[in-house]
């Protein structure tokens, strides 16, 4: 199994915003984490690759194992272990440079090629796996800004999958974007699944219910239930998640 | 009950619109008066030959600016030199290390050096710059030196502007948006990588709109630079020889100038050429900024 979480529990400052999460995140396969707002979906999700350490008064209790090692204790190499596990945020967030420049960054970061005709192979490569290559083709070292926001949140994508990472946690990543590029990027992580393991924060049920081969509910940043997406969308064991999945509370 | 608020609304917005005016019109009837008091000595003098002339002898009628303006830029240069790597370095660390305990201690510590009135600088110039130079440094390079240097007064403008290019390079950081930081660590970046590569170039418009109104700043410094520069004139033609900017002229001669006739206007002409140089300096990096910014966009 990918990610195991034992007994984690998350403090900023006096509130206890995740409580006992033990959860296993099995390996490429869509996970969606769903809950009413401020529910403590986005706090795990930035504890997997260690963002929240930047959050004041931030206190993490419990083990979080990827492939095996734990990464909430203080041996931990949080550069590696962010390579490893990529971020595609809410709102699309190109760097302040080229689009070219924006895939490359990681690499560069991450010193991964030594020549730059591989380089531009990787970036290449990526902006194609995202579908942006044909569209931005020509006008690649043209700043990253010019495009639209539905183009911008698949540059961010293809600059994520550059550094080959093995995770993709995607925070409410489609929730800024028109229809027709939610879907596009939908259907992206749909298509990348065999080949990464994914963690969705959603808002919406049913994206979820589209793509999600597991599911875990929270509420009040507790787990309230956890399992195949089929079972808890058509077979849910707890009263709490009938009634969100319901619409009683959102 | 509606009439009136509305009507309340239209009067803030024309209170706001005058009093927003009237803060350009300082800067236009200030700028006309210079010009107004410095005409006798552009009548009697080609602007050329009194920015390019040394002959400071009020005396006689000869007005050569040329030592004033080069002890300006001088000062300045140095003041910025010192000042802008120490000032960058700390607002880095600030807002991209800095636990909130340290920023807590650190924040108002600069508001009090920033408040600090320049008369101390220039004080505190003297006792230690002033010795130190002529003691320490300047028996390295020099046969004599009395510390009243260019050097002297580029380290007291320097440690005096600081405070302010900090708060403003601060500032400017915090306008990064943390999703653009956690872009950058989520890559793997470190906190450096992210710094150099991101923040500071996502800010670079800024960070030279801050330099600009530091440098602006130490231009016009007065009474620090004064106590420490050595008010010679001449163009000193190392770090370690006095110089006599701009502003130090006009504040020692003042007083003095009714008995000699064009040295008011002489002294006008100084501080309009202080006004030109300080608007240049917005004005090409105000045209910087648009280039940069229409780059980025």
């Amino acid at each position: 199994m990918a990610i195991e979480i034992q007994n984690l529990n998350v403090h900023i400052k006096d509130n206890h915003i995740l409580k006992n999460i033990n959860l296993t995140l099995p390996e490429k396969q869509i996970t969606c984490i769903i809950g009413p707002s401020g529910c403590g979906k986005s706090t795990l999700l930035r504890t997997l690759n260690r963002l929240i350490d930047s959050t004041e008064g931030v206190r993490l209790e419990g083990k979080v194992l990827v492939d095996g090692a734990d990464i909430i204790g203080s041996g931990a190499e949080i550069t590696e272990l962010r390579r490893r596990i990529g971020l595609v945020s809410q709102r699309p967030c190109p760097l302040p440079m080229s689009i070219f420049d924006n895939v490359a960054y990681g690499c560069r970061i991450n010193k991964m090629y030594k020549r730059h005709k591989a380089l531009i192979y990787a970036v290449q490569k990526n902006l194609k796996a995202v579908g942006l290559w044909e569209e931005v083709r020509g006008r690649v070292r043209t700043p990253a800004a010019r495009l639209s926001i539905g183009q911008q949140q698949r540059l961010c994508l293809a600059r994520s999958l550059a550094v080959e990472p093995q995770y993709i946690l995607a925070d409410e990543a489609t929730s800024a974007l028109d229809p027709i590029s939610s879907k596009t990027v939908e259907d992206l992580f749909v298509s990348l699944k065999n080949d990464y393991t994914i963690i969705m924060v959603t808002h919406t049920l049913r994206q979820a219910l589209r793509i999600a081969d597991n599911v875990v509910f929270m509420y009040l940043g507790e787990i309230v239930e956890s399992g195949p997406a089929e079972q808890v969308f058509h077979n849910p064991q707890q009263e709490l998640t009938q009634k969100y999945l319901s619409g009683a509370f959102s | 009950m509606i009439r009136k608020r509305i009507v309340k609304d239209k009067l803030a917005h024309g209170v706001m619109l005058a009093m927003t005016l009237l803060s350009i019109v300082f800067v236009v009837v200030m700028a006309v008066g210079l010009y107004v008091k410095s005409a006798p000595v552009l009548e009697n003098r080609s602007l050329w030959s009194l920015i390019s002339s040394s002959q400071w002898k009020p005396m006689k009628g000869e007005f050569g600016f040329l030592p004033f303006i080069v002890g300006s830029l001088w000062v300045t240069f140095l003041a910025i030199l010192i000042s802008f790597p120490i000032s960058l370095l700390t607002a880095v660390y600030l807002t991209e290390y800095a636990r909130p305990v340290v920023r807590k201690f650190v924040f108002p510590a600069l508001d009090i050096l920033a408040a600090l009135p320049s008369v101390i600088y220039g004080v505190w110039g003297m006792l230690v710059i002033v010795p130190w130079i002529s003691d320490k440094v300047a028996r390295h390079f020099v046969d004599f030196s009395s510390g009243y240097t260019v050097l002297a007064a580029g380290i007291v403008l320097g440690v005096m502007v600081i405070p302010l290019l900090v708060s403003l390079f601060i500032e400017v950081f915090s306008s990064v948006p943390a999703e653009l930081r956690e872009a950058s660590l989520s890559l793997g970046a470190t906190r450096w990588q992210t710094a150099k590569k991101v923040v500071l170039r996502k800010t670079l418009a800024g960070m030279l709109a801050a330099t600009v109104l530091a440098i602006s700043r130490a231009m016009g410094e007065t009474i620090a630079v004064l106590m420490v520069c050595g008010c010679v004139i001449g163009i000193p033609s190392n770090i370690l020889e006095p110089c006599y900017p701009i502003p130090a002229l006009i504040a020692n001669n003042y007083g003095e100038m009714l008995s000699m006739p064009l040295y008011e206007s002489a002294l006008m002409f100084a501080a309009l050429i202080l006004f030109v140089v300080v608007l240049v300096f917005n004005l090409l990096s105000r045209i910087i900024l648009y280039r940069i910014e229409r780059s980025e966009a």
